[in-house]
């Protein structure tokens, strides 16, 4: 709840561009991961702890509100705050001359509030609303710098691919509340559970309450996977990732690769025994397929963001794919390592990126600051950072002696294990994992050869530029020595080699594979010499000593570096068939509705017209007769009385004449 | 023969013609020529109904007072027209209003 706290603080420091927010969030975020350590050490293998508190009643169904934490929250939370802390201190020199220094505090003070709270949570309806929140926040972060017209559209496609997944999620909570009658994330998945192994028998879902027809088992399940898809960027609703890289760079490290994006893999962990058999094998073939897709992009963008982010979609197909085989704590191990190693990554990019920027205002130039053509050489000017991403990349590719090995070769020894009980088809997806980690090899080398060997490039295209590069001040370093450290193997077990010995591997039970089989020397071994020398073949090309083998103008290149086309093919398709309905809408709206609206002034105006006429013509006229009568007979009468002698004589006249007439009469 | 009534008829018709030019005309004099005529058609009656009277002839002598009388009154009435003439500068009779309340 601290960030939240820290959050609301900060909102009310208004206006002022200071330091002061920065540190209060950094301090909240410190005793957050505090907090967290200690609650991970009470419950990591201990026991789980449960409360919960009546939220509100619906007729007869309660709904309650509490937090879970089992070890998959305890080993989230800790991640979590582990990871913002360094992204933090980062923040607060990377942002150093934004004006919206406060802003953007709040905003991340947010999400992280969002993303602890989503973790703790224990029941689907809280889930639900810290999911959306979390996209939310993601939404703000990513149109941080919302004058820039990029940025405006990247974000709002996030929020959008993000709602398609919140809808799944929502189909799928409340599916499986009319099938189990509750919400609660305890008894729904937990030990002996009821959604656990779901029996479909004669096509019908069975269940304490009764039974549903197995459609909607399906529906539940597609919708929880559309969520994951959506928020973990895989395939076919990961296009939003490498636009989500318009946002500041610390917050690319912080949300798209460690926390947000987890929060897919994460769901997954938590419903996990509600999938049958058949619904992990299709997760593990998507999972499969969204990894080596990402990666085969990966090998020929030019941004060096962007190849991060399709890392992270690739890197996230892995963790997918180790859940649909089964390796629940080899998936999660991955999401942890991966963490810290995606996040180092991207805030040594945001260094560099930084550089680059530096360079380009003081020299006037008109260059993407984000494009790896133009850098190079850098290993001299920034050892520090070189250092780090070489550790982090390293990581990344899965050799020995680093985190990243640990949990990668866990997940393919796994994925092979599974193959071979099931049919020949299935052989595919470890051939996939293993040739998605060689391309892994491959684009991280050329990336890391690229940016930090060579000769600077840029001075090639504008030979008199002049510039300094820095390794920054200590928050970036000590940011750095922190997260690379955490690459490393001694963080997760003490043996370099066995995955099994890794410490998370103990906290949840999965398949416990014996060691007597032999794939588990061959796969590794073999896996990483491979990735070796490809390592070897990328710094060779790419440092100019053989000529470059790759044509840059065939058809697989132009699919690579067109990102398989995908969002084209959405933009075609989707986007335009949206826009044309919507402009439909507000045609219909704004003539029939509106008119219709408009109408009704005209009836009112026109009745008011008759009404005045009436009034005007009818009842003043009455009146008007009536003066003309009294009119004239005043003006009749008043002759009489005018002083002509000739009337008096008349008026004398006519009453002799009346008076003979009538004693004629009588 | 010439019988009463004509007498009386033609003396009724002057006698309406008088009062038709008092009551309607704009000039004084010409309603002193109305009243003339007026008293003139008196006079013819008085001298219609004298055939009756063969002994005294009381009509005819009775006519002869009253054409005395009635020129005495129209030399009256034109001094009274001057005078008023010398006041209010016009003879016209419904411009001499201020009796009226």
């Amino acid at each position: 709840m601290l960030p939240l706290f820290a959050g609301i603080v900060n909102s009310c420091l208004p206006g002022k561009r200071n330091k002061v927010s920065g540190w209060i969030a950094t301090a909240a975020i410190l005793a957050s991961c505090v907090l967290s350590v200690i609650i991970f050490a009470k419950t990591w293998n201990v026991r789980e702890t449960h409360v919960q508190q009546l939220w509100f009643t619906i007729g007869d169904t309660k709904l309650y509100a509490g937090i879970l934490l089992n070890n998959l929250s305890a080993l989230m939370l800790l991640l979590v705050s582990v990871i913002a802390l360094p992204v933090h201190i980062y923040s607060t020199a990377y942002m150093k001359n934004d004006e919206n220094y406060d802003r953007y505090f709040i905003y991340l003070s947010f999400f992280c509030f969002s993303m602890l709270a989503l973790v703790v949570v224990d029941s689907m309806v809280l889930l639900y609303v810290f999911w959306e929140l979390v996209g939310f926040s993601s939404y703000l972060l990513i149109g941080f710098w919302f004058t820039r017209e990029k940025a405006v559209q990247a974000n709002k496609k996030a929020f959008l691919m993000n709602r398609i997944g919140d809808v799944g999620l929502l189909t799928a909570i409340i599916i499986l509340f009319a099938q189990y009658h509750t919400f609660d994330i305890a008894q729904l998945f937990g030990e002996g559970g009821l959604a656990g192994q779901p029996t479909i028998t004669n096509g019908l879902w069975v269940a304490h309450g009764g039974g549903l027809p197995a459609i909607w088992q399906y529906i539940a399940c597609g919708g929880i996977f559309l969520g994951v898809a959506a928020k973990s960027a895989q395939f076919p609703l990961h296009t939003w990732l490498p636009d989500a890289m318009e946002g500041p760079t610390s917050i690319s490290a912080l949300i798209h690769a460690a926390t947000m994006v987890a929060a897919g893999v994460f769901l997954l962990g938590r419903v996990y025994p509600m999938f049958t058999t058949a619904e992990l094998d299709i997760l593990a073939v998507i999972g499969c397929f969204t990894a080596f897709m990402a990666a085969t992009i990966a090998l020929t963008q030019n941004d060096l963001k962007r190849i991060l982010a399709y890392s992270t979609i690739s890197q996230l197909g892995f963790m997918v794919m180790a859940m649909g085989i089964g390796a629940y704590a080899s998936s999660l191990f991955h999401l942890v390592t991966h963490a810290f190693f995606k996040c180092l990554l991207f805030l040594v990019a945001g260094i560099v990126i930084h550089q680059m920027e530096h360079i380009k205002k003081d020299n006037d130039l008109d260059i993407d600051p984000q494009n790896i053509l133009y850098m190079g050489g850098l290993r001299k000017k920034m050892p520090f950072t070189f250092i780090a991403a070489v550790i982090a990349g390293l990581a990344l590719i899965g050799l020995p002696l680093t985190s990243g090995y640990l949990s990668k070769d866990g997940i393919l020894i796994q994925a092979v294990d599974w193959s071979d009980s099931k049919s020949l088809l299935f052989r595919l997806v470890p051939i996939g994992a293993i040739i998605t980690t060689w391309l892994t090899a491959f684009y991280v080398a050329r990336m890391i050869v690229k940016v930090f060997f060579g000769e600077f490039r840029l001075e090639q295209f504008h030979p008199h530029i002049k510039y300094h590069c820095s390794d920054g001040g200590w928050q970036y370093r000590a940011t750095l020595i922190l997260l690379a450290l955490a690459c490393l193997f001694p963080f997760f077990s003490l043996n370099p080699l066995l995955y099994e010995q890794g410490w998370i591997f103990g906290g949840f039970n999965s398949i416990q594979l014996a060691r007597v089989n032999p794939y588990h020397t061959i796969i590794p071994a073999g896996v990483n010499i491979l990735s070796v020398l490809l390592i070897y073949w990328a710094w060779a090309v790419y440092t100019g000593r053989k000529i470059l083998v790759f044509p840059q103008t065939g058809l697989l290149f132009r699919l690579s570096y067109h990102e398989w086309f995908i969002d084209k093919v959405y933009n075609k398709v989707l986007v335009r068939a949206v826009l044309a309905f919507s402009k439909a809408l507000s045609w219909f709206d704004h003539n029939i509705i509106d008119g219709f609206i408009n109408l009704l002034p005209l009836i009112t105006i026109a009745l008011s017209k008759i009404t005045a006429w009436i009034d005007h013509y009818i009842i003043d006229g009455i009146s008007r007769v009536l003066a003309f009568i009294v009119q004239i007979t005043g003006n009749f009468v008043r002759r009489f009385q005018g002083g002509k002698i000739q009337y008096y004589l008349f008026s004398m006249l006519a009453i002799v004449l009346a008076l003979f007439i009538l004693k004629i009469l009588i | 023969m010439i019988s009463l009534t004509d007498f009386l008829m033609v003396s009724a018709a002057l006698f309406c013609i008088g009062l038709y030019m008092i009551v309607s005309k704009h000039n004084a004099i010409q309603i002193l020529i109305g009243i003339e005529l007026m008293l003139n058609a008196a006079i013819l009656n008085l001298v219609a109904f004298g055939k009756y009277d063969k002994i005294a002839n009381g009509g005819q002598v009775f006519a002869l007072f009253a054409i005395v009388l009635a020129a005495a009154t129209t030399a009256v009435a034109l001094a009274i027209i001057l005078n008023v003439y010398k006041k209010y500068k016009t003879i016209d009779p419904g411009r001499i209003n201020n009796l009226k309340d």
